[in-house]
């Protein structure tokens, strides 16, 4: 038996284990999904420490002895004094400091998210897909002005906003049912060539 | 008790091996089907393939996702890499997350295994896992030089000293970012590199978050994007029906030009072409053995092997005026003396799409089936519903 299908046949064994849900909660269930986190938690420690603390700090502080670098370590071993009862309230600096990427993010975001959305949705409604959503942007934009009760004639444009909201989420469904259903194919196919097809 | 009453209590464990079975029989009994392509799916394959031969440009794929969205996202990034192998496209490769590592690794090796002379370093560049936390500095450094941004490669090599990187110094050339992601694909690249270096983005996504990407793309802000299995079944027809076709005298490998660049193989997209009838010989996923030329085709195919006449000759049949060479017939030994280049080169002949290029498209035969099975369930559930209702109305 080659690694490759020994691999492949662990593989199968917990793909299994995790269907047996469907039938009703059991022991191996549990067992796969906690070695699940397990596993992913152990993965990406020891990754971070080889790929992240080993070129990051341990080099270019005790190789290349870039000393300044001591500081942000300091600030970040804060982190771990959430742990401690008397201390914990250092930890909020290290948290201050990476706010700085938020801050950094406001401006070019606004640009991103906003204004260029917002420029896109004044172009001339030269046909009848920007008509639909000229109709759409105004209409569900309005459906969450809570300062004018929705009645009358001005309620009832604004449920046109509710109907393009709910295409939307018709839409969204579809397409989580799409996704759902890709994982699956995506379990069966690697249990019909990658398990089956190599062993039969 | 009437039938929609019947359906409303049934056990949902049925519900799930209807289910299976609508997945695994397609699976098992492959059929022929064509995924019509998306203006999104097109846009990004265009806006890669421009880009084919030239050494002063490069694509950068982001794997921002680990293990538990390969399903969908896996194929379209072996498709894509298997795009810029095809046509000679210079790709650099990244993820923000320690997961997404091996995946990078896993889509290389799943599509060099067929392209030997592809170099790491020359042809790709792997710069492996780089702290999501360092990704606006990353992000912002590639804006004005990349090799001093990622300093050294996922094997430790220093990245100016790689041969993929002359030409290549910033967003100017590497004018083309791919981010492939199970929740906020683009975001960060979007908020960074967009507005300031006006770097172009293409996503793909899961199409659970298809939906939260669209009002990009009506605003241009991405070029182009592949939604879950659909978008990578699309992708992989494309690189079919145009990074992969040859002509049987076309040569094996890109010549180089005197600027630099290498002559692109395959050809170019077009809309007509996607239109002809003749493309579906070009994108059958059930096994294809027979490697069919007309006369003419035939003599320009071996005029590329003239030391292995002889054996081609030995393999061909003549059938209704057209020469055809079965690859199941060829003997060991005589695959042996053929040589991997004029075997590999026969075998492209026979149109066969290897099963990992065309796996979204085998899944997609699958998603069909099982969308119009939860459909006929959403409209029985409906049906029952309404008479139950009813029924109550009627009984108060």
């Amino acid at each position: 038996m080659t690694f490759e299908l020994f691999s492949n046949l662990v593989g199968a064994f917990f793909t299994l284990a995790i269907f047996s849900f469907l039938y009703k909660d059991n022991p191996l269930y549990q067992m796969s999904e906690q070695l699940l986190v397990g596993i992913s938690l152990g993965y990406g420690l020891v990754y971070s420490y080889e790929r992240v603390f080993i070129p990051y700090l341990w080099q270019p502080i005790f190789l290349k002895h870039q000393w300044p670098l001591i500081v942000p370590a300091i600030l970040g071993m804060f982190y771990l004094l959430r742990f401690t009862r008397k201390f914990s309230w250092l930890s909020r600096y290290p948290i201050a400091f990476s706010m700085m990427s938020v801050g950094a993010s406001v401006a070019l975001a606004m640009h991103s998210l906003i204004l260029v959305q917002m420029r896109q949705a004044m172009i001339p409604i030269e046909n009848f897909n920007l008509f639909l959503i000229f109709i759409g942007t105004i209409t569900v934009l309005l459906y969450f002005f809570f300062s004018k009760a929705h009645t009358g004639v001005y309620g009832k444009f604004v449920s046109v906003g509710k109907w393009y909201m709910m295409v939307g989420f018709g839409a969204s469904f579809g397409l989580t049912v799409m996704a759902r259903i890709s994982l699956l194919i995506g379990r069966i196919q690697f249990l019909v060539n990658d398990v089956f097809g190599k062993l039969f | 008790m009437n039938i929609f009453e019947r359906i409303q209590k049934l056990d949902r464990r049925w519900i799930y091996i209807v289910v299976a079975l609508a997945i695994i029989l397609p699976l098992a009994i492959p059929f022929n089907s064509d995924d019509v392509t998306s203006p999104p799916t097109e846009n990004l394959y265009q806006f890669i393939d421009a880009m084919a031969g030239r050494q002063d440009r490069a694509v950068l794929m982001s794997f921002y996702h680990d293990a538990s969205t390969m399903p969908e996202l896996f194929p379209m990034e072996v498709a894509i890499i298997r795009h810029c192998f095809e046509r000679n496209i210079k790709v650099f490769m990244l993820t923000w997350f320690p997961q997404g590592a091996p995946i990078i690794d896993y889509a290389i090796n799943t599509v060099k295994e067929e392209y030997p002379n592809i170099k790491s370093g020359v042809d790709y560049c792997n710069f492996g896992y780089i702290p999501a936390a360092l990704a606006l500095p990353t992000i912002l450094g590639m804006g004005d030089n990349i090799a001093t941004a990622v300093k050294t490669d996922a094997e430790g090599r220093k990245v100016e000293n790689l041969e993929i990187i002359k030409g290549v110094t910033n967003y100017s050339e590497m004018n083309l970012v791919v981010e492939f992601s199970g929740s906020s694909a683009g975001g960060t690249w979007l908020f960074y590199a967009r507005p300031k270096f006006g770097l172009n983005i293409a996503v793909g996504v899961t199409a659970v978050m298809a939906a939260d990407e669209y009002p990009y793309l009506q605003s241009g802000q991405m070029i182009g994007m592949l939604a879950g299995l659909k978008g990578a079944a699309e992708y992989e027809k494309l690189v079919d029906v145009f990074a992969a076709y040859r002509e049987p005298g076309d040569p094996t490998e890109a010549p180089r030009m005197e600027n630099g660049n290498r002559k692109a193989l395959g050809r170019s997209f077009s809309s007509d072409i996607l239109r002809e009838e003749s493309i579906k010989e070009l994108i059958n996923i059930t096994t294809q053995t027979t490697a069919s030329f007309s006369p003419t085709e035939y003599q320009e195919f071996i005029a590329k092997y003239p030391d292995k006449t002889a054996i081609f000759d030995n393999l061909k049949l003549e059938k209704d005026g057209k020469i055809e060479i079965d690859v199941t017939k060829i003997s060991d030994a005589e695959a042996e003396e053929l040589g991997h280049t004029a075997h590999a080169d026969l075998k492209r002949m026979t149109h066969n799409i290897i099963y990992k290029f065309k796996v979204a498209r085998i899944g997609m035969n699958a998603q069909s089936v099982a969308h119009i099975m939860i459909i006929v369930f959403i409209i029985l559930g409906n049906i029952g519903y309404f008479i139950q209702k009813a029924r109550q109305a009627k009984q108060q």
